[in-house]
């Protein structure tokens, strides 16, 4: 029975497998707009943000782990000193992801109800910061140094060999919060992965204020007044930062394959990662005859794609699903916005060229390092 | 309120001057003028603090780095077997040589995608990187995993005694086609 | 509370003394007047407003993390200053410093309390950032301290980062290896990013290996002597002083955009 178990959960923690579903989850979870509400509420799954639903969801969790440290490889990975702070930070996102979503529910509940968010219920008194938030700052503050203390006496902080330029163990790691970064080096190139896509991902947080301009919502939770927003954050923060990172840490073993929670990093799993180029693709599997020589003429089909991915589809979304947005936003921010929406899409989309097609790069100029 | 106004600009010009009248073609600048130095000031300021923001960023590049010598010998053409990868300078000196039917080449044990050190797999033939999985044929071109490009292979020649010499300041990269270079190989 | 309403206590008599009053102008603030001057006249609370909101001060809705992460920086910058005391940051000294802090350094756990706090605060910045989001504190007129956040919350991770290589162990080069080939990938500064061979002219390459942004950052051609000092010269001075400038216009900004937001 067990072991079924782990060999279901090994299967299902396969990107291949959990990355589309948490991404249709999330799709549903946070309803971006009112048809996918719709679902939502017939389907019951706003109820997670409940009392009841908080229980569940945390003795769910609760359980899945004491029922992986049963299991020595679970454990093994689990409790290496540099990976707990990510057990803690599953629990912590999961808890202020279900405490932020609970108060924006029942405030939602109560504005419909015409009444104003229970913000502004107690806004209405005003108390004096002395001693009122000194005393919460001070409490926090004693609580926050035990907390460190504790974990700095149960925990010797890691240190492995000493550095040695000839050997790379295996797997290597970037510290965790970096992780999400480097899953997507399977993915992309250096060049994009490591340097262009950080770059946007910073400065994309730093347009949020500017393009979301939606002027309700501010100073409380709520999530039916900014549906879409909350949704794309969800699916940018939870789907692609948090689990991405997640998966770099626990399920990354040697040579950088996939390992299930359960499964034993064993060094000579073999893979096959015999992967071939879109212009290949194109020219000796469609076409039928050998790649061109000239640098342009190969990757035209690459850059054709890719002009019609950023170019093509904010119009035609424009014309079509976002027309509402398109009218809120002006074209400024929605070309900004939907260029942002289109580089974070772009990972999931290439991991399903990678998985389905063995895609390894749309456009690949080896010779100017220029692979994307 | 009018009245003292009027009178002190009625009764300056006939105040003895307590400082030289101006006159259009002074020395001293007038408001106008200066407005319009002020973009070749403003131009003469961006220079300055270019020129500086441009001194502080050649100071991160010293012009003598201290780092272990980047020559070595190799012993002669004899110490290696045929289809051998030798990994005698992995540690000391990041090189493989290999020999194969025809010639000696030196691999660079960097490796292409984000510089971690590959191992070699004698059992498979292949160079195989522990960091992101990436797989190198003896040759050095890439064949599995996410590196972009083959190892790069450093200058090798023979010295006048017959010794072999590894110079890591010259590297050949296959894809810009300078494997055939004839500095990238000793004929064995 | 019954302490304080039983006469006076030692510490308000010294309040009354001249040295009292020099330094503790308030005295203890026991009514409506001395609660506001408290806030007023001292440097630190001053940071504080002198009341506010009730919504403002609830737990549930600030999850104190904004709080919490000055506080662990603070603690950071504590037990940082007191491992500097013992740690050489040369490739032939450093891993030993650190066998030595934990094994010949009374009350060995200094180390510890900065790595776990360093593990904190990434987490604590990343949901003060995901708290702000939820109650959508960054729209006007809170725009741009959001922007600054972003920017503190890179900052964080690039301490954490430089942080990482100075232990000299192989978790420490490898993740530094790694990490700083990127920069060698990044595009024209770059020598193995794409367009490096765009600024070459003629046969002279100006973009190389010894003259590239991966150069700049660790000071040789690969993680050795200059990277160590210069990731930590970044790590105790460069990073922190850039960090302190952002948090001072960080928290300027918060209570000159008016304070923790609320509805309206």
């Amino acid at each position: 029975m067990a072991e079924s178990i782990k060999h279901f959960i090994n299967f299902a923690a396969n990107p291949k497998v959990l990355f589309p579903c948490l991404l249709i989850l999330t799709l549903f979870m946070f309803p971006g707009n009112d048809k996918l509400l719709a679902i939502n509420k017939r389907l019951g799954l706003y109820k997670l943000w409940t009392k009841k639903g908080g229980i569940f969801l945390f003795s769910f969790m609760l359980l899945f782990f004491i029922f992986g440290l049963t299991d020595p490889n679970f454990r093994l990975i689990v409790t290496k000193p540099d990976n707990v702070p990510i057990v803690a930070l599953l629990f912590l996102v999961n808890f202020f992801l279900w405490l932020s979503m609970k108060q924006a529910w029942e405030n939602d509940a109560r504005i419909a109800k015409g009444q104003p968010p229970q913000e502004a219920e107690d806004a209405k008194e005003k108390i004096l910061v002395w001693p009122d938030l000194v005393y919460i700052e001070f409490i926090a503050l004693i609580l926050c140094s035990a907390l460190l203390l504790a974990w700095a006496c149960a925990l010797p902080a890691p240190l492995e060999e000493p550095a040695n330029p000839s050997v790379s163990p295996n797997p290597s790691k970037a510290p965790w919060y970096f992780l999400g970064l480097q899953e997507m080096l399977v993915y992309f190139d250096p060049w994009l992965a490591g340097v262009v896509f950080p770059t946007i991902i910073m400065l994309g947080f730093m347009c949020i204020p500017f393009l979301d301009n939606n002027k309700k919502g501010c100073g409380y939770y709520t999530f039916n007044e900014r549906k879409m927003a909350i949704s794309i954050f969800m699916f940018l923060w939870l789907v692609l930062w948090i689990f991405l990172m997640t998966t770099g840490t626990f399920l990354r073993g040697p040579n950088w394959n996939f390992f299930g929670p359960f499964e034993y990093w064993d060094i000579h799993k073999l893979e096959a990662l015999t992967n071939i180029n879109l212009s290949e693709y194109i020219y000796m599997i469609l076409l039928k005859q050998p790649v061109p020589e000239n640098i342009l003429l190969r990757e035209i089909w690459g850059f054709l794609a890719l002009g019609l991915y950023f170019g093509l589809t904010p119009i035609l979304l424009a014309l079509t699903f976002l027309k509402n947005v398109f009218k809120q936003l002006g074209v400024l921010r929605y070309s900004i916005f939907t260029f942002l929406l289109l580089c974070a899409l772009s990972l999931p989309i290439k991991m399903f060229l990678r998985w389905a097609f063995n895609i390894k790069y749309i456009v690949a100029i080896p010779e100017f390092f220029f692979n994307i | 309120m009018n009245t003292p106004v009027t009178s002190s600009s009625q009764s300056a010009p006939v105040q003895p001057p307590s400082r030289p009248v101006q006159k259009p073609d002074d020395a001293n600048m007038d408001r106008r003028s200066f407005i319009k130095w002020l973009p070749l000031g403003w131009a003469a300021f961006a220079a300055v603090v270019a020129g500086y923001g441009t001194l502080v960023l050649r100071y991160l590049f010293p012009n003598v780095l201290f780092e272990p010598k980047q020559s070595f010998l190799a012993g002669t053409i004899d110490d290696y077997t045929a289809g051998e990868v030798s990994e005698r300078f992995k540690e000391r000196y990041g090189v493989w040589v290999v020999r194969d039917s025809e010639k000696i080449y030196a691999l660079s044990t960097v490796c292409t995608h984000l510089g971690c050190t590959p191992n070699w797999l004698a059992s498979e033939a292949k160079f195989k990187c522990p960091c992101h999985g990436s797989g190198f044929y003896k040759t050095g071109i890439n064949f599995e995993g996410p590196a972009p490009r083959p190892l790069e292979r450093f200058k090798i020649f023979l010295a006048d005694d017959g010794e072999i010499v590894v110079d890591k300041t010259q590297k050949f990269q296959q894809e810009k086609g300078e494997w055939i270079d004839p500095d990238s190989y000793i004929l064995a | 509370m019954p302490y304080f309403d039983s006469g006076e206590s030692l510490f308000e008599k010294f309040c009354k003394t001249q040295v009292g009053r020099a330094i503790f102008r308030t005295g203890i603030p026991r009514n409506q007047r001395q609660r506001m001057m408290i806030m007023l006249n001292g440097v630190f609370l001053h940071l504080h407003p002198v009341r506010l909101p009730k919504h403002a001060v609830k737990v549930k809705y600030t999850w104190c993390m904004g709080g919490l992460s000055f506080f662990v920086f603070l603690v950071l910058t504590v037990t940082g200053i007191l491992l500097m005391f013992y740690y050489r940051p040369t490739v032939e000294y450093a891993y030993g410093d650190i066998i030595d802090l934990k094994e010949q350094v009374p009350l060995g756990l200094m180390r510890e309390i900065h790595r776990w706090g360093a593990h904190l605060m990434v987490v604590t910045v990343w949901l003060h950032m995901f708290r702000v989001f939820m109650t959508g504190s960054y729209k006007p007129p809170r725009e741009f301290n959001w922007v600054i956040g972003v920017i503190l919350l890179v900052l964080t991770m690039l301490m954490s980062f430089t942080g990482y290589l100075l232990p000299w162990d192989q978790l420490a080069i490898w993740a530094i290896t790694v990490g700083s080939n990127m920069a060698g990938a990044t595009p024209l500064v770059g020598a193995s990013g794409p367009g490096a061979s765009l600024l070459a002219i003629g046969d002279v390459n100006f973009i190389t290996s010894s003259s590239d942004a991966r150069f700049a950052m660790l000071g040789g051609r690969f993680v050795g002597e200059g990277a160590l000092l210069r990731f930590y010269v970044l790590h105790c001075i460069g990073l922190p002083f850039v960090m302190m400038i952002f948090m001072i216009v960080h928290f300027w900004r918060v209570r000159k955009d008016g304070g923790i937001s609320g509805p309206t």
